[in-house]
């Protein structure tokens, strides 16, 4: 026989319908947000990592000056470093031959004419010939006559032999002692002559473009720079969000994100390198997801940078210059980081002692890893899971809270009918598992509909979030374990425990206990005495003390309901004064990065800008406690710290005056987010090397604007080995015009800081708003459930109160009333407990992101936090008073529990 | 018969620590013959009810013990004492303790899961007159009703022995006779051991054997040889 309790689940969900409505509603809407903020994050991830193999993302690139002969590309190929030195040797050689022949030859030719005119005029002095003229004459028809046979002659005597010999000896032996001299140089200056080279074989292919200009609407005026390739390229290939690839001369495909933001669409007529092109396919190349004109971009372009592709014949019909831009994937795979890094570094040697000895010229090298365009969104989204999560788990905690009161409430109202049954026989076990049931059901029912949604409506917010920001391949639905786990398993788990701990806590109790409903323990054997006030007045705080521990769940839910509007108004008021203060928050007006330090003559860049000062820059990581949740192809796990090395008497850091070496100072963002202090000690690490260094804090410089370190420039380059007055940039107030710009490799000014403010904007805003609205909806039914459960408890004597005589609206006045005075008093407390919770909550999240900022709310935000909560609580007050209107008299007379 | 079916011996049980220490049971000594009807006569405070909850294990004395068909109830764990109940045991409360949301026969079918050999839940319910009500819901019940299906929760597990707290406390005289018939039925119809706690004088006449507490001890041990019909009963 199945057991009979089995009957009231269905029953049970069919009279408190509204009630369990709620509860599902509240999880499909928390769990279908949650779901689908993970299945289009990780189906927008699955669908880049997918593309990563099938579009054959390059494992680095480099740029040739001319296009490269099949043997360079076969000697680069082969992943050998080419023998430089034996290069120059030879160079010099045939130089050197060239000379020593030039000058041997001027020389025969000397001494053969001198010894045909000698001879010449030997032979007319003896016959008495004096005429200068007659005498030029015969010298010259001598020399016409013999000079090939003297030459001839000359050439093979024994002692030109060996005079040649001697010379060419000669001049190879300076060669050679040339070549060795500034070897040393060359070798150490590209770390050549390094053991730890190895062989790093590839497989090279072509992937040549264009920079044309790009005239969208055809009004003459160039409106974006856009890079052409080819359409037969079989490396770094695009996918295809909308059309198809170009078939034939005049049909173009351009990237989705540039499209959009310019409005063109499939079937326009763009104007590119002054020819027309009809767009036929709007595309995402692979190593293309941000468009990054160049990888020292600060910010990506989507407006003023275009990539697309055309067919060979209409690339080979543009005019803009070619790139001779070569891609290249490795024969075996780095599998870390830090292969990556040793590789990349092996194989650039490669690269300059092949392209040299081919005769050709390197112009740009990149690895994957370092670019830009394909790391900054996959970064960027793997980061951007940690909001979900937090709002996740603050959700799970409502509703385990949720669960646990009602169950404990359910247990309190039916103590009798446990008590029966236990006396009856019924073990504690089998009632453990009937109330448990229920929760479960409904957290079961919550997460299967509530992934259902996740999967079909709430996956695309999440997805067109991602593509209003990049140029991102089309998302494929792909299931999601980290969306099971956390919107189903883990709730399940924690409604599970939760549920488990209070039902087995209260079923600890004798079934005697429950039979005389004797379930709380007071100690307090008299009423507490109330001050002589009316008899209403006095009802009500007996209401009211009675109910205590009523109130003591209302304002723990309070709270939760403020954390949770706290972090929907906090959320997106935190980017905004981010996005405010970040450009106040630049130490300079300019920052230029130099390329190096020396120009391509080896002198020093100098600057007559009066302001300008030099400055040294590494970046280095720390590592974060307890690592972090954050794996895969981003920026990774550990926080990334920008080392400065600033002159003494900066007149833009104030380092104390007595740093030593080993002593840094730290940006007030650092020391907030890693609560580190002036004598910590600290350790930061290369990020793609296996070496770390040592510092302590020795202050901390006002700087809110990233996680960076600062030092002296002498012990900044002592640390770091490089040389005396080696620096990496400019600080200017001013911009410095003096500068050639292929010197400069960035430019960091407020606009730029601003770009990237906005853009955060651009991507989170759309989050956010989904986040607020849920998060209001949420609220509004826990404080719904809470205040229902309030009535619920005191139905009986809202009965018995009706029995007696007393009107609704003085009924009203009894229970409302207090309900209302503890929220409305509470509702304030709440809000502070609740900001404060969220500025923890908020420490843990900025954690889990690279740099940091602050929690932050606007002042109307925390009135609307709060007035949100008493609207939502009128609101139910209103709904209270139709219950109680609705509590029937026949409760308090009919025995029934 | 098993005269010594259920033991009571030396049976203690107190309340409260120091000054505020009251004594419930002082030593109380009885036995109960199987399939005896045994009402627990007394005033109130007289240990009646505290004496049922012990016997029911649900509550353990300070000393003596209670044992039946030779089982001491405190050698038993509250796993066992559990078991106990749920093979042996039937309660009736004043107060009825239905399950709200499950209908007549459902609640019935509470106890019937209980038991290994149940009575048939049909024959029960004809047996208590609640035909027609079978599907009602306890509020749509009146007292005497609810009672009859607290009875039935109570009967339907065939137990040994079927306990009774003050069953027609919250009842008229009417209702209250008709209660007790139904028990008085069961008594033999199923042959179930009836013990039974009331204040009620009159109840003691449809009795096998009337014990009378007062003060936390057995006042008056009587058996009935001339007992009568529940509804010959008058009070």
């Amino acid at each position: 026989m199945k057991n009979p309790l089995i009957k009231r689940i269905p029953k049970e969900l069919k009279s408190e319908w509204h009630k369990y409505l709620v509860i599902i509603l509240f999880m499909v809407v928390m769990i279908g947000v949650i779901s689908g903020m993970y299945v289009g994050h990780d189906s927008m991830l699955a669908s880049v990592y997918e593309n990563v193999d099938k579009l054959n993302l390059e494992d680095g690139s480099f740029e040739l000056s001319k296009k490269a002969s099949d043997k360079l590309l076969e000697d680069i190929s082969s992943g050998e470093m080419a023998d430089v030195k034996t290069y120059y040797i030879n160079k010099g050689y045939k130089k050197a031959d060239k000379e020593v022949a030039k000058s041997i030859d001027e020389e025969v030719d000397k001494q053969v004419r001198t010894g045909i005119e000698e001879a010449v005029r030997a032979q007319c002095t003896m016959y008495g010939i004096s005429d200068e003229a007659l005498i030029k004459e015969q010298v010259d028809a001598a020399i016409e006559e013999n000079y090939d046979d003297a030459l001839k002659e000359a050439k093979e005597s024994k002692e030109y032999k060996e005079a040649v010999d001697e010379a060419y000896e000669e001049a190879h032996k300076k060669v050679v002692e040339t070549v060795d001299e500034e070897w040393g140089d060359v070798a150490k200056r590209y770390d050549l002559d390094n053991e730890d080279f190895k062989e790093r074989p590839v497989t090279i292919y072509e992937n040549f473009y264009r920079d044309e200009s790009e005239d969208a609407d055809n009004d003459g005026t160039e409106d974006a720079t856009v890079r052409i390739f080819k359409s037969d390229s079989k490396i770094d290939m695009a996918s295809f969000n909308k059309g198809r690839a170009p078939e034939t001369e005049g049909e173009i495909a351009i990237d989705r994100m540039h499209a959009d933001n310019l409005g063109i669409k499939i079937g326009d007529t763009i104007t590119v390198g002054g020819k027309k092109f009809e767009v036929v396919g709007l595309l995402s190349y692979v190593n293309y997801l941000t468009l990054h004109e160049s990888n020292t971009d600060l910010m990506f372009d989507a407006f003023g940078f275009d990539v697309a592709m055309v067919t060979p014949e209409a690339f080979d019909k543009l005019t803009a210059r070619v790139h001779y831009s070569y891609a290249f994937k490795y024969n075996t795979k780095p599998v870390d980081k830090i292969e990556k890094a040793d590789f990349s570094e092996d194989f650039l040697k490669v690269l300059m002692t092949q392209s040299l000895v081919g005769d050709n010229e390197l112009k740009d090298y990149l690895p994957e890893y370092l670019r830009q365009a394909s790391n900054f969104a996959v970064s960027d989204i793997e980061g951007d899971s940690t909001g979900t999560s937090i709002l996740c788990y603050i959700l799970i905690g409502v509703i385990a809270f949720i669960f646990a009161i009602t169950i404990s409430n359910t247990i309190d109202k039916e103590a009798s009918v446990i008590g029966t049954l236990r006396a009856s026989g019924y073990s504690k076990g089998e009632l453990i598992r009937h109330y448990m049931s229920m929760p479960l059901i409904v957290t079961i029912v919550g997460a299967v509909v509530g992934n259902i949604v996740g999967y079909t409506l709430f996956n695309t917010v999440a997805v067109n979030l991602y593509y209003q920001s990049y140029s991102l391949p089309t998302c494929h639905l792909a299931w999601s374990n980290t969306a099971l786990i956390k919107t189903t398993v883990i709730p399940l788990l924690l409604m599970f425990f939760i549920n488990l701990f209070v039902i087995v806590k209260k079923l600890q109790l004798s079934p005697l206990k429950f039979l005389r409903h004797d379930l709380v323990k007071s100690k307090r054997t008299k009423s507490r005495r109330l001050p002589k006030w009316s008899f209403l007045r006095r009802f009500r705080l007996r209401i009211l003390f009675q109910n205590m521990p009523n109130y003591l769940v209302l304002i723990f839910g309070v709270i939760l309901i403020e954390v949770m509007l706290c972090f929907a108004f906090g959320l997106p008021d935190s980017l905004d004064n981010y996005a405010d203060k970040a450009p106040d928050m630049m130490f300079t007006e300019y920052q230029y990065m130099l390329m190096d330090n020396e120009d391509d003559d080896g002198n020093i860049i100098e600057t007559s800008e009066e302001s300008a000062e030099r400055f040294g820059v590494t970046n280095l990581m720390y590592e974060k406690d307890g690592g972090s949740l954050r794996t895969g192809m981003g920026s990774g796990g550990d926080e990334k710290v920008t080392v400065y090395g600033i002159i003494p008497d900066s007149a833009y850091i104030k380092l104390g005056n007595d740093v030593k070496d080993g002593e840094i100072y730290i940006s007030s963002a650092f020391a907030k987010k890693f609560e580190l202090k002036k004598g910590d000690k600290i350790s930061l690490h290369e990020e793609y090397e296996n070496k770390s260094y040592d510092f302590v804090v020795a202050g901390e410089i006002d700087y809110d604007g990233g996680i960076a370190v600062f030092m002296g420039m002498d012990s900044f380059n002592t640390t770091f080995d490089k040389d005396e007055d080696e620096f990496s940039g400019y600080f200017s107030h001013k911009e410095i015009t003096d500068i050639d710009n292929q010197y400069i490799a960035t430019v960091i000014t407020k606009d730029d800081i601003l770009k990237v403010t906005n853009q955060l904007n651009h991507s989170m805003g759309g989050a956010m708003d989904v986040f607020k609205v849920a998060l209001i909806i949420l609220s509004a039914a826990l404080i719904y459930l809470l205040a229902k459960i309030i009535i619920e408890r005191n139905e009986h004597s809202i009965s018995m109160t009706k029995i007696l005589g007393f009107k609704n609206s003085e009924i009203g006045a009894l229970y409302i009333v207090p309900t209302a005075i503890v929220v409305v008093l509470f509702a304030l407390i709440s809000f502070v407990v609740g900001y404060y919770l969220m500025v923890w909550i908020f420490k843990i999240f900025v954690m889990q992101m690279d740099g940091y900022f602050d929690f932050y709310m606007s002042a109307g935000s925390m009135v609307l936090s709060v007035v949100y909560l008493l609207i939502g609580y009128g609101i139910v007050s209103v709904i209270d008073f139709i219950r109680i209107k609705k509590i029937p008299m026949d409760v308090a007379l009919k025995n029934v529990e | 018969m098993n005269a010594n079916f259920l033991e009571i011996k030396d049976l203690k049980k107190s309340f409260g620590t120091g000054e505020a220490k009251q004594d419930v049971l002082r030593g109380m000594n009885f036995t109960v013959a199987k399939g005896e009807f045994c009402v627990l006569l007394g005033p109130s405070g007289s240990g009646k009810s505290t004496l049922l909850n012990i016997i029911g294990g649900i509550d353990t004395p300070d000393s003596g013990y209670v044992s039946i068909g030779g089982d001491k109830l405190e050698d038993m764990n509250e796993k066992q004492l559990t078991m106990y109940r749920r093979k042996h045991l039937g309660y009736v409360f004043q107060m009825y303790n239905l399950i709200p949301n499950l209908n007549v026969k459902e609640n019935i079918e509470v106890g019937a899961y209980l038991s290994d050999n149940p009575l048939d839940v049909e024959e029960v319910i004809t047996t208590l007159g609640l035909q027609k009500h079978k599907y009602k819901y306890p509020n749509q019940l009146s007292g005497g009703q609810q009672q009859r299906v607290s009875i039935g929760r109570a009967v339907v597990k065939n137990p040994d022995i079927l306990m009774c707290d003050e069953p027609t406390g919250a009842l008229d005289y009417n209702t209250s006779k008709e209660i007790l018939a139904l028990i008085e039925d069961c008594n033999k119809k199923y042959g179930s051991t009836i013990i039974m706690v009331t204040h009620n004088e009159a109840i003691k006449y449809m009795a096998d054997h009337v014990v009378k507490l007062r003060d936390g001890v057995v006042r008056h041990n009587d058996i009935n040889e001339n007992k009568i019909s529940a509804f010959d009963l008058e009070w």
